[in-house]
């Protein structure tokens, strides 16, 4: 501690790293959260259903998307970012998953909501699989934290069935 | 600062540091707001550097004795790394006396 500049940087130094354990220790408080979230998505209406020109399906849905993520927030959380996916098999793909909506949600009190909506991205399937197919809507949400590691899970909705026939 | 100066600043800085940072993260984890033990940190960051990075008079009460100029000057001619200097010095003594 020879000088004023000595002493500053000293206190600067292990400011920083004191901050840095801070941001640790917030960060780990977070596994001691066990949320407990709800949610319900029900097809309100099939608008159409076509093979394109590239020989893909592609159907447009409207859901009604309710869901409760207010206990995924902890005091070190940022937003919340969550999609809503269609996920079914195929005989070239064991597992498609096409994202059809997602939002982020910057606070607690936004975490509880119903939306009625057409679906944000189109649902374009890799071929021609789609009449008849039996689909999952799959709820994955990701709390990004202020510092420290994210969490990710997630909801799966089972039971959804597209039309036999092009409309 | 003298040396019992630098002592006590450093030792302040450090215990101050902890509590403030210790204090931050309580609040902050029981009124679960991460903006407010931000805040309560970079405040006492800025109050401990006011308290121990400035040279205040606490920090001076035991100054360093040096020696008066007069004695200083009996003692110069006898260290022998410095004879060559004292050579030409010795010479400006030996007119003033």
């Amino acid at each position: 501690m020879h000088s004023f500049g000595y002493r500053l940087n000293a206190l600067l130094t292990l400011g920083v790293t004191t901050l840095a354990l801070m941001c640790a220790m917030a960060s780990f408080s977070d596994n001691f959260n066990h949320p407990s979230p709800s949610a319900n998505v029900q097809v309100m209406n099939v608008n159409w259903f076509q093979k394109q020109s590239s020989g893909n399906d592609e159907v447009s849905l409207t859901l009604k998307i309710s869901a409760d993520l207010q206990s995924t927030f902890t005091w070190n959380t940022k937003q919340v970012f969550a999609f809503l996916a269609a996920e079914y098999e195929t005989p070239g793909n064991s597992l498609n998953q096409i994202s059809l909506w997602d939002s982020i949600i910057p606070s607690k009190e936004r975490a509880k909501f119903t939306i009625h909506t057409k679906n944000k991205y189109r649902l374009i399937d890799q071929g021609s699989n789609l009449r008849g197919k039996e689909f999952n809507l799959t709820l994955h949400w990701h709390v990004m934290p202020k510092t420290g590691k994210m969490f990710a899970d997630k909801i799966v909705m089972t039971g959804y069935r597209l039309p036999v026939d092009y409309r | 600062m003298d040396w019992q100066g630098q002592k006590l600043s450093e030792q302040l800085m450090q215990i101050m540091l902890v509590a403030v940072a210790v204090a931050a993260y309580v609040t902050g984890f029981m009124i679960e707001s991460f903006r407010i033990m931000m805040l309560i940190y970079a405040g006492g960051v800025v109050l401990i550097a006011l308290i121990t990075v400035q040279n205040w008079p606490l920090f001076n009460r035991h100054p360093l004795k040096w020696l008066e100029p007069s004695v200083a000057d009996e003692y110069s001619k006898e260290p022998p790394q410095q004879q060559a200097a004292a050579a030409s010095s010795g010479k400006k003594k030996s007119t003033k006396k």
